[in-house]
């Protein structure tokens, strides 16, 4: 990646065009239940609006969640047809004008509208969800062949079973992928799939491992049907979002402990995590709290021999875009393991001025430091010199 | 040690004796209902409360008083007495250095959501009424350093205000209730209105609301089933503070601490490490989903400084950088007697923690917050 502006997020939204799926799986053998942009009328409104549909069921509020980019921001519009979705979300070249505008160098690709859970859990056919899948990865990787700017993630496969998972990696990774996304816990989403510390899983983290490139999670993770607080009828729309959204902490800061009492970091010593989306306010609790417990248990006596905080520092990193509270603490996190993230373009998204937040983010930090946190982190994290 | 700094622990536990609800309940009238002890097949012991086995690790949450803190106690004889009798207690928190102890149940649950869960209202009154009255008698009464804090029948509000009008007037300084008592039986959601009697006794009687973690299971992450059982205590003792986020965010999003500008919330073991994270979160969320224009007259890190407190025990970092949180909204404890407290070095911690924080600052978290908040007279420790 040519560097111009020092600027690279490590997560941002790729959205796919409306004919990503259509144009690459079988019609002849998947039909209707294709991902794909149709015209449904509207629940409340009964006005004919586009939606997606995976497996015939319709997916998502919006046609492509990308408020960043709509006039008002203020009105947090989701696009209702896909006309409205300007191409600066899902033309790659367009795309790429926007990073200009914003300063950004490129940017770390996590999915859009329609993926949900990070992947496409229908039912138990697993090779409905590995046509899902594999188109999904096809059509990002071509973002790349467009522009090294792009940073794509692939999505992987849970219903096939393990080599089935491993084998759609080890293909991502040839055809340009830079990491994995998946879920914290897909036990807890799918009960026919096995825990995520469960030893079946290691040879997905020995290829992770030995092809160097990261395995992600990402805000909740799939979590947030897991654990949560009953929700509240008296909340309005907005009261209810922040419900949902200020809590997200919480995630990383329940599933890090498990991942790090996994065993999956010390039997895999070059693996690397990063949790986005989940700022890192949330990482001086885990380090001092894990550290704590295992003093105080002994843990080393009962399989965790590695400190916590030396296993997190040693392999997980973080994304921040807007808070303070963890820039302060960064020298206990430390400054390799934090890289910065626009979200482009969601409605956390600091598009399209993102250096003027940076700038307020970031005023007591050290130009060294900031080097790391804005650019050289994301460019070691995913090889891209 | 009266001549040095005194400090008040604002989150301990007692262990609940095995004749604690057979000596107080009618054996004629709830036979094997009353909270027991019961030997397993396995020979390990385990409490049963109306037919149904309480969810502890042991017969007793021990963990700092046992020679391995990953072994709770199976059985009761295994028990050590600073757990469950008053005067060895008090031995264990001279030891310690801890002047003032702030208590909560263990069989009745961490935030008392065992005995929600009876569905015969009788039963559930008879249970939290025995355990009320016995902390008064054999703790408070023992000595004037515990300070006794009731669980409450979740039954009807109405029978909760009762009951803590009856046990203020005993001499209980807080309420201690589950934060989402909707689990437990079929009530309100916690925010509604219908729980505005139960805020307003407790603002009246200026005794604070206690919302302990770990009391919920839906918003803990289960540990995996093939950790060794040192292995889950340990993360349940790190998803448990954490927990307690989401109780936060819906406390300030729900307009109770409006309504009751003079209540107290206390978010026992919480941990103080997500804590300003949480509230510059809130903050920034608060403005972008606008919420200041829906009727929030003050920002949620304001509404927190002004009535919430977190509470720390290893804590170092959050007193370095306080951001949104205030000296006046932490509070101490050693979490005894539970595997992750800071028993018998609370002192050392302490050192560690406070390491260049202010003597006034200091004193203020051991000490001032806590002793206001309870009521606490320093010349009562005799």
């Amino acid at each position: 990646m040519k560097i111009k502006f020092g600027l690279i997020s490590a997560d941002s939204h790729a959205q796919l065009d409306r004919h990503a799926f259509t144009s690459r799986m079988s019609k002849a053998r998947w039909g209707n239940r294709i991902p794909q942009v149709v015209e449904v009328k509207d629940d409340r409104s009964g006005r004919p609006v586009e939606r997606w549909t995976i497996n015939g069921k319709i997916s998502g509020y919006t046609v492509s969640n990308c408020p960043a980019v709509m006039n008002d921001r203020k009105v947090k519009y989701y696009p209702q047809r896909w006309e409205e979705v300007p191409a600066k979300v899902y033309e790659p070249l367009e795309r790429a004008k926007a990073l200009d505008e914003d300063g950004v160098d490129g940017e770390v690709l996590f999915p859009n509208t329609p993926v949900q859970n990070f992947g496409f859990l229908q039912g138990k056919d697993s090779e409905f969800e590995l046509a899902c899948i594999q188109a999904y990865n096809d059509a990002l990787a071509e973002w790349r062949e467009k522009s090294a700017r792009f940073v794509p993630l692939a999505l992987i496969p849970y219903l096939g079973g393990i080599e089935a998972t491993v084998a759609e990696v080890e293909r991502a990774v040839k055809i340009g992928h830079c990491g994995i996304a998946l879920l914290c816990e897909p036990s807890t989403l799918i009960s026919s799939v096995p825990h995520i510390n469960n030893p079946c899983w290691y040879p997905l983290w020995e290829l992770c491992q030995a092809a160097d490139i990261p395995v992600h999670i990402h805000e909740s993770g799939g979590l947030a049907s897991a654990i949560t607080f009953p929700r509240w009828d008296g909340f309005t729309p907005n009261q209810a979002h922040s419900a949902l959204t200020v809590p997200t902490g919480a995630f990383p800061a329940e599933f890090i402990p498990n991942l790090i009492f996994s065993g999956i970091l010390e039997r895999f010593p070059r693996l690397k995590w990063v949790s986005a989306e989940t700022g890192l306010g949330w990482v001086n609790y885990v380090l001092e709290g894990c550290d704590h417990e295992w003093e105080r248990r002994s843990l080393w006596k009962h399989g965790v021999s590695t400190r916590p905080s030396e296993l997190f520092r040693r392999q997980i990193y973080v994304n921040f875009w807007f808070e303070k509270t963890g820039i302060a603490q960064r020298d206990k996190i430390s400054p390799d393991n934090i890289m910065w993230e626009s979200d482009y373009p969601h409605t956390a998204s600091t598009y399209p001025e993102s250096w003027k937040i940076i700038e307020e983010t970031l005023q007591d930090v050290s130009a060294e430091e900031k080097q790391k946190i804005l650019c050289d982190n994301a460019k070691r994290v995913y090889h891209l010199e | 040690m009266d001549n040095g700094p005194m400090m008040i622990s604002v989150d301990d536990h007692v262990q609940e004796p095995a004749n604690l609800w057979t000596d107080r309940l009618s054996k004629n009238r709830w036979g094997e209902r009353i909270p027991h002890i019961e030997r397993r097949p396995d020979g390990t012991e385990r409490w049963f409360v109306d037919g149904r086995m309480v969810q502890l690790r042991g017969v007793a949450s021990a963990g700092a008083v046992m020679n391995d803190r990953s072994a709770e106690p199976q059985r009761w004889a295994e028990v050590p007495p600073a757990a469950y009798d008053p005067a060895k207690r008090l031995e264990a928190m001279d030891t310690d250095g801890i002047d003032f102890s702030v208590l909560y149940p263990t069989v009745a649950g961490v935030a008392g959501e065992v005995f929600g869960g009876i569905k015969d209202s009788e039963l559930e009154l008879a249970c939290v009424q025995a355990y009320n009255d016995w902390l008064i008698e054999e703790w408070a009464g023992a000595s004037e350093r515990f300070v006794p804090q009731c669980i409450v029948p979740l039954s009807s509000v109405a029978a909760a205000v009762k009951e803590i009008e009856r046990c203020v007037a005993k001499g209980h300084r807080g309420v201690v209730l589950p934060a989402i008592p909707m689990e437990l039986r079929e009530l309100p959601h916690i925010n509604d209105p219908r729980y505005d009697t139960l805020w307003a006794a407790c603002q009246d009687l200026a005794v604070p609301i206690c919302f302990h973690a770990g009391a919920s299971a839906q918003i803990q992450l289960k540990p995996y089933a093939g950790f060794s059982p040192a292995v889950a205590a340990a993360f349940e003792a790190l998803t448990r503070p954490a927990s307690t986020i989401f109780i936060v965010v819906n406390l300030l999003l729900s307009r109770i601490l409006f309504r009751f500008p003079k209540l107290k919330v206390v978010f026992s073991e919480s941990a103080l490490g997500w804590g300003s994270y949480l509230l510059e979160y809130a903050d920034y969320q608060f403005e972008h989903d606008q919420i200041h224009l829906e009727g929030y007259p003050l920002k949620p890190s304001e509404l927190f400084q002004r009535q919430c407190f977190l509470t720390g025990w290893y804590d170092a970092g959050s007193l370095q950088n306080l951001g949104l949180l205030t000296t006046d909204n932490i509070l101490w404890c050693a979490n005894f007697p539970l595997a992750t407290s800071t028993w018998p070095d609370s002192q050392k911690f302490i050192e560690r923690s406070f390491a260049g924080i202010a003597e006034s600052v200091r004193r203020q978290i051991l000490w001032d917050n806590a002793a206001k908040l309870y009521k606490i007279d320093k010349k009562k420790k005799g």
